[in-house]
């Protein structure tokens, strides 16, 4: 990150944020959208993430940690359009055409659904830690960095998270085992 | 059965799905609406920021506590006057002494003519020393106290907060709390929303008081009760901000002042929280004509002996 575009856009320089904007744009909403899982959702949380890092550019002390305060306004973002989708959208989900190319070891379309599920079920909270991980390879401590949070809370959601995950594979698979035991 | 190596494999395998490019219009829209987005100043000084301890940076930060609004700067365009770009921090401590000559655009709910002078006062940066009173003068009343315990300190300019570290908890996590005493005028309709009131609340503390417990979102602990500070009439209560806060950090506004010197004069300080999950201790106090607001922030794993330090600042006080 070029921390003197970020000094420029602290002092009020939009074509510095425009181009900070760019730069991060599309990892934000990437992160966006594997939180939330949702397209237009992520889109609103990352307008209003892009939004507030102009708003609120000006407090950050340290230029250098841009990209993990970055973060932390994109979950905080999601925490406000995952609220939204809580009150008013049906209890539905759409898989992105995008989702449908299964990547490397992605098994079937139905650990497809059951991840999809799974990760469903998780908070905003635990969704935040498993992106910015698995996704996004951040170390923990980085991660608690982005979120804001300490680091045994950080280990401790990605545990809570995982293991949520691991038992929605594994109700894929309990139907075959007890074929099998049988 | 998955291992774990297994489910994680996986798990990054699914997350490699999904969209990666923001769309154009998005960007197209987040940058048309930059003017009519100002930018929120920053107010402390950095340079003595590096030379603190974990907690006390969080504590000035959030001594946190308060963003400066000037008036007139939310809806002004972003390249003209003092929109984005432009310092929102008077840096004379004394208020203006003449109103603005132009409308007054504010986040507040109606104009106000600009405070008549008082004196504020409050100790310089020092550790405050177990059987010493220490003086201040809020909205120009006088009164004082003493520290239970050592380790509180005061900040010194420009808000006179004090606070304490507790002892860092393994993880290295910032704890302790901090208190701010000054006055408020008006809350936030709630403590995302960028409106204040409207009408703003009685002067009286029972009405500030209902008006901070009123908030949406807001938990009350305890309170809003009776109980006298110093001989003096006040309201107590005890927030909670709950811990799924979606406002950015640092832009959850819960009240604000003009009336502190620190606010320039003519300026709204908008105090705002630091971290979901916070108690915040509220004193309202009438003493000798003002509305004085006593307020103690505590972080999230505080030890509890933290809340009873502050009980035994609040009954230290004495007015004159």
């Amino acid at each position: 990150m070029d921390v003197h575009l970020v000094q420029a856009a602290q002092h009020g320089d939009q074509e510095a944020f425009a181009s900070l904007a760019v730069s991060v744009g599309s990892r934000l909403h990437a992160v966006a959208h594997r939180i939330l899982r949702d397209v237009t959702l992520a889109e609103d949380a990352t307008q209003q993430a892009l939004l507030a890092i102009w708003r609120d550019l000006p407090q950050l002390r340290d230029p250098a940690r841009f990209e993990a305060w970055s973060y932390r306004l994109v979950v905080r973002a999601c925490y406000a359009e995952g609220r939204k989708e809580r009150r008013w959208a049906p209890n539905l989900y759409l898989i992105h055409p995008d989702q449908a190319v299964a990547g490397e070891g992605l098994g079937s379309v139905h650990d497809r659904d059951q991840l999809e599920q799974g990760f469903r079920r998780l908070s905003i909270d635990h969704r935040a830690v498993v992106v910015l991980h698995h996704y996004l390879d951040l170390p923990l401590d980085e991660v608690a960095e982005a979120l804001g949070v300490p680091v045994g809370t950080v280990r401790s959601r990605l545990h809570y998270a995982m293991r949520g995950l691991r038992a929605a594979l594994d109700a894929d698979a309990r139907p075959v085992a007890r074929e099998v035991a049988r | 059965m998955s291992s774990d190596p297994d489910t994680t494999r996986i798990v990054r395998s699914w997350l490699e799905g999904g969209v990666t490019v923001l769309p154009d219009r998005v960007l197209d829209t987040v940058l048309d609406q930059l003017p009519a987005t100002p930018q929120r100043r920053a107010w402390w000084p950095a340079r003595r920021i590096a030379d603190m301890n974990t907690f006390a940076k969080l504590a000035i930060a959030t001594a946190a506590v308060v963003a400066v609004a000037i008036v007139g700067i939310n809806l002004l365009p972003a390249n003209g006057g003092l929109g984005v770009g432009g310092s929102t921090v008077s840096p004379s401590p004394s208020p203006s002494p003449s109103p603005s000559p132009s409308p007054s655009p504010s986040r507040s709910p109606s104009p106000r003519p600009s405070p008549t002078p008082v004196a504020w006062d409050y100790p310089s940066a020092t550790d405050l020393e177990l059987g010493t009173r220490y003086p201040w003068v809020v909205h120009g009343v006088p009164l004082s106290l003493t520290v239970p315990t050592t380790g509180w300190s005061t900040k010194g300019t420009p808000w006179g907060t004090m606070s304490k570290d507790s002892a860092a908890a393994s993880d290295g996590s910032a704890r302790g709390s901090w208190i701010l005493i000054w006055d408020v005028e008006n809350v936030n309709v709630s403590p995302c929303s960028t409106a204040a009131l409207d009408p703003m609340p009685g002067p009286s503390a029972a009405e500030l008081a209902t008006a901070v417990a009123s908030m949406p979102g807001v938990e009350v602990v305890t309170g809003p009760i009776d109980v006298t500070v110093g001989g003096r009439p006040a309201i107590h209560l005890t927030i909670a901000l709950p811990d799924d806060l979606s406002c950015a950090p640092e832009s959850d506004d819960l009240w604000y002042s003009t009336g502190h010197p620190s606010c320039g004069g003519t300026g709204e300080c908008w105090r705002y929280a630091s971290e979901p999950g916070q108690t915040i201790d509220i004193w309202i106090i009438e003493a000798d004509g003002a509305r004085i607001f006593f307020e103690a922030e505590t972080y999230k794993g505080t030890p509890p002996e933290f809340e009873q330090e502050i009980q035994q600042i609040i009954d230290s006080i004495r007015f004159g």
